[in-house]
């Protein structure tokens, strides 16, 4: 087989590999767990679908996408319905994952037996909780100790969930389609007894048992987690409410809403194990916001279905094995090899692509939104970069950089998703689509460039010491393509860096205040200034060029996510604890490898085996 | 001596058009970054930059020492020896030719962006234009300065303002000028004071006249981090004749301007956010609050104002908003902050006149760049095939 058909096979057989998630049939089951996870909702100002709120919400309790009951996994739709409609199961679901020892100690829980508690194992201390929560939040979030951060995010999690039971029907008593139709018709005798005027004993019964049942969904109203009622024709697009909202709403209890019922007859059907009625139920529901909410209704099943693809994942999975190909290229000298390795990596690379278009147009917004999102960029734009340079040198470091890249950022940016959603909506001063698109997008390909360039250096350093026989063209080519990226990182940096600026005129009224932030751009800027200056200047060469690249990685590294760490403004402390070790590790970790790449040339193996 | 005259002007030219100094510039300027980073932790963005960043020197004052004694190159220094170093790199290495071309656009975009960031330095004015509703306002405040106004309000609205800064009152016991028909003695100035209203066991006051009297007045310790200073004065306005008025206690935190009769004109007397005045004025019609659907995020601030300016004719109604300021006779009104209910406004006025600086400089960079670097990938390129 030629090198080219190689190449088309194996690029191929990948793609439709890393599509496998999204072709694979569902789990099997008598409900329609993914249509009721495909139903809109709207959540945290945005429509999203169902099984999007379900997965942000267990990934935030549990920081899994399932949960495993029984030996079984369950999807966190799944997990979602059972929550709702039969919370008195998932109260004894492993679903709330507690790792702080002090935390455990206040549960009086032993630790030990596994990270996972059920939510009965929990709910004796439940007051005790909320009170040291309290007492918590009235510290300055940056002066919290371990325990008072533990604490808070422990009890956000309880209220999460708490929030998910009281959804449609007070901590799961009763029969919603039941009471609601009571309602209903309790209502229509009300008004009834109203009209005919005369104030009776059984009027005055009427109005005191529907207060009663009335404060019933006041409660669901505050307590919702989202809203499931799409607004009817003819009301204002952000017009949603809650099961509770909706039967409020004047006139709400009379004129019942039809996801109202829909969603009663749903929850009063999973109650009573009725698989046909649920799906039924559900159909209706898919039926009615097809027909009247379209936008939202399309939206969601997209949505849903790039949930169940885990595009990201696939392309971590092909950006692994493509590194493993470049390897074994390098072991073997095979060219078969190399050529597999690279279309592996261009798979890897399309797959990637493709996650971010779509959350591109799910989004309606420019690729880079949020830290998540800048870290799903950072890798795409190295990747692309290094399989570029791929193509200037065909020897395989630029692909392994470039899978290296993907893989790390997609990993990281699988860390960061797990603190909420990852389409959140922007805050006012953000939300401008044409800055996220210039200044946002051109200072973070400035980050991609500058970590490329580093892991080219570490290839570089990596083969002084560990290659048997020095091959100077691959060593010029990897200087050259160091040096190009470096250019253009420093292009892109820059005029990332001067495009904030700018924004930062046009919105705050000054072109730079020395904030953090632009502070760590900045220090991106003058770094990479300064590489080439000293490389013109003559001060460095080959190698100082190359450990300063890797020490680029380091300030890319502090000014992408430090500044964060300083306590500015920022909501997600139990991620960003952990956060500033991982940031720690890598940083000295860069240190030493600048510290070997420093050695003189007798500690190289290139040099002693000329010498033997 | 004559000869090493001579020789010290072509070292020192020398030595400023050295890549060497280049080197030794930017490294200051990413310390310097660096620290003025990790200072905002405790000292506050303000003082921060203050410190490391808009100061020739860093100071650093040591317990045993009565004196600060600079300890390393402030911003301004690296800054400005950077410019000329870029500069004198230009002029004297670097041959005018095609080839170099885009090095020249980069660097004179980058000395334009210098010269902005010199030129922001000194001749930007903040201030903040907080409205209501409803009102009409002609003037903006500086919360971070303050000044002695002393008014003749004799004539109704259209008050008639000398304005004293509080250095001058800090410096000197007593100010007399010739558009004020009396003098000031300074009987007391205390750059941050607490003020407290007196106890029937308090000593009396040192103030004599206004609402002072009842309050007691004593220095407190300056604020650290972003919090501001509350000043306080006692001032007593004196006759050509060497009457006295009495001795008034004039602090931002006593509200209202006091007052007293001076040759048959009121005048009024405060210690207050300095004022800015401009020839036109805003009225603020509606402020807008957006929030997300179901949330509390906020989607979009707005303020919509009237504009009137007689001297351009100007009459009529501008939308301010996020990331869309107001640009009128110089001054920038951008959407800063709210309050009450959602019926104040507060927009950050700024006056800056080398504004548009950075973004010429940020095209002519991009420009010199992509020649310079497109210049050496095709060179690149065409060598390899």
């Amino acid at each position: 087989m030629s090198h080219r058909k190689l190449f088309a096979a194996v690029f191929v057989s990948s793609l439709v590999l890393a599509a496998w998630p999204a072709l694979a049939p569902a789990p099997r089951s008598d409900f329609d767990v993914e249509g009721f996870g495909r139903l809109p909702s709207l959540e945290g100002g945005r429509v999203k679908p169902i099984d999007t709120f379900a997965r942000n919400t267990l990934l935030m309790i549990r920081s899994k996408q399932t949960v495993r009951v029984d030996g079984r996994s369950l999807s966190a739709t799944r997990w979602l319905l059972d929550s709702a409609f039969k919370p008195e199961t998932s109260d004894t679901y492993a679903a709330f994952v507690v790792d702080d020892p002090e935390v455990l100690g206040l549960l009086g829980l032993a630790q030990g037996k596994g990270r996972y508690f059920a939510y009965w194992q929990l709910e004796p201390k439940r007051e005790e909780v909320n009170r040291q929560a309290q007492a918590a939040d009235a510290v300055p979030s940056g002066a919290r100790s371990r325990f008072q951060n533990a604490v808070l995010a422990l009890d956000q999690r309880m209220t999460s969930y708490e929030r998910v039971k009281n959804t449609f029907m007070p901590s799961g008593r009763g029969d919603p389609a039941a009471e609601l139709s009571s309602l209903h018709a309790l209502m229509k005798e009300a008004m009834g007894a109203l009209k005919s005027g005369k104030p009776t004993k059984k009027a005055s019964q009427l109005m005191g048992s529907l207060d009663s049942s009335m404060q019933a969904y006041q409660f669901l109203a505050e307590a919702a987690a989202f809203k499931s009622a799409p607004p009817k024709p003819g009301e204002p697009e952000e017009a949603w409410a809650s099961f509770g909202e909706s039967v409020l709403r004047p006139g709400g209890a009379l004129d019942l809403h039809p996801s109202a019922t829909l969603f009663a007859r749903m929850a009063s059907a999973y109650r009573a194990g009725d698989a046909a009625a649920f799906n039924a139920a559900v159909a209706e529901q898919t039926a009615w916001v097809k027909a009247n909410a379209a936008k939202a209704a399309s939206q969601a099943r997209a949505e849903a279905l790039f949930n169940r693809s885990q595009v990201f994942i696939s392309g971590m999975t092909l950006y692994v094995i493509a590194l493993l190909l470049v390897f074994a290229s390098w072991a073997t000298r095979r060219e078969d090899i190399a050529a597999a390795a690279r279309a592996v990596a261009w798979a890897a690379f399309t797959v990637h692509t493709l996650g971010l278009l779509s959350r591109t147009v799910l989004q309606g917004r420019p690729p880079v939104t949020n830290l998540y999102s800048s870290a799903v960029f950072v890798g795409w734009g190295a990747a692309f970069l290094g399989l570029f340079g791929e193509r200037v040198h065909r020897r395989g470091f630029a692909a392994a950089g470039a899978a290296t890249a993907g893989f790390a950022t997609l990993l990281i940016a699988h860390h960061l998703g797990s603190t909420g959603d990852t389409m959140d909506v922007m805050r006012a001063v953000l939300d401008s689509n044409f800055w996220l698109a210039t200044h946002v997008i051109t200072v973070t390909i400035g980050y991609s460039g500058t970590y490329l360039a580093g892991l080219l250096a570490i290839a570089w350093i990596v083969r002084r010491h560990a290659l048997r026989k020095p091959d100077p063209a691959d060593d010029k080519a990897l200087v050259s393509l160091t040096y190009g990226v470096l250019a253009f990182s420093l292009f892109f940096s820059f005029i990332g860096t001067v495009l904030g600026g700018i924004w930062a005129d046009q919105s705050w009224g000054r072109f730079w205040g020395w904030d953090p932030k632009e502070n760590g751009a900045l220090l991106i800027v003058l770094w990479n200034a300064l590489i080439l200056h000293m490389r013109w200047a003559g001060f460095v060469r080959e190698r100082g060029i190359m450990l300063m690249a890797v020490f680029g990685n380091v300030i890319t590294s502090v000014s992408w996510f430090g500044v964060n760490m300083l306590g500015i403004g920022l909501h997600s402390y139990g991620f960003m604890d952990s956060a500033f070790w991982w940031l720690l590790a890598f940083s000295v970790c860069q240190l030493a490898i600048i510290a070997i790449g420093a050695l003189p040339p007798r500690f190289w193996i290139q040099t002693r085996q000329a010498d033997a | 001596m004559v000869m090493r005259r001579q020789d010290l002007l072509p070292r020192l030219a020398s030595f400023l058009s050295s890549m060497e100094l280049t080197v030794f510039c930017l490294i200051v300027l990413m310390i310097l970054t660096v620290a003025c980073t990790l200072a905002q932790v405790n000292l506050g963005i303000h003082m921060a930059v203050e410190q490391y960043v808009r100061s020739f020197f860093v100071w650093w004052r040591p317990e045993f020492l009565p004196f600060a004694v600079p300890v390393f190159p402030g911003g301004g220094l690296a800054g400005g020896l950077l410019l000329v170093n870029l500069g004198m790199v230009q002029f004297r290495r670097l041959e005018v030719s095609w080839r170099k071309a885009g090095l020249w656009i980069i660097h004179f975009g980058m000395a334009l962006l210098f010269l902005g960031e010199f030129a922001t330095a000194f001749l930007q004015v903040e201030s903040h234009l907080t409205i209501e509703e409803g009102q009409t306002m002609n003037y903006s405040v500086d919360p971070r300065r303050m000044e002695l106004a002393v008014i003749d309000a004799t004539d109704g609205d259209a008050d008639d303002v000398r304005s004293i800064p509080t250095s001058l009152i800090k410096e000197r016991t007593e100010i007399s000028d010739a558009s004020l028909p009396f003098a000031l003695r300074v009987q007391a100035f205390y750059e941050n004071a607490e003020l407290r209203m007196r106890g029937s066991g308090d000593p009396p006051s040192m103030a004599t006249a206004g609402v002072g009297t009842g309050v007691l007045v004593r220095p407190a310790p300056r604020p650290l981090g972003e919090e501001q200073d509350l000043p306080a004065a006692l001032i007593e306005p004196v006759a050509r004749d060497g009457r006295s008025y009495g001795v008034f206690l004039v602090s931002p935190n006593l509200g209202a301007p006091q007052e007293f009769v001076h040759e048959g004109r009121r005048w009024k007397i405060a210690l207050r956010p300095k004022r800015y005045y401009m020839p036109f004025s805003l009225t603020l019609k509606d402020f807008k609050h957006d929030v997300y659907p179901g949330t509390q995020i906020p989607k979009n601030f707005s303020s919509l104002v009237r504009l009137l300016d007689p001297r351009s004719k100007d009459d009529r109604d501008v939308l301010i908003y996020m990331n869309s300021p107001l640009r009128h006779d110089g001054l920038t009104f951008y959407q800063a902050s709210f309050g009450k209910d959602n019926t104040l406004s507060v927009l950050q006025v700024v006056r800056n006149p080398s504004w548009t600086l950075p973004y010429i400089s940020c095209a002519l960079v991009a420009i010199g760049l992509l020649w310079h670097f497109g210049m050496m990938l095709r060179r690149t390129l065409g060598g390899l095939s």
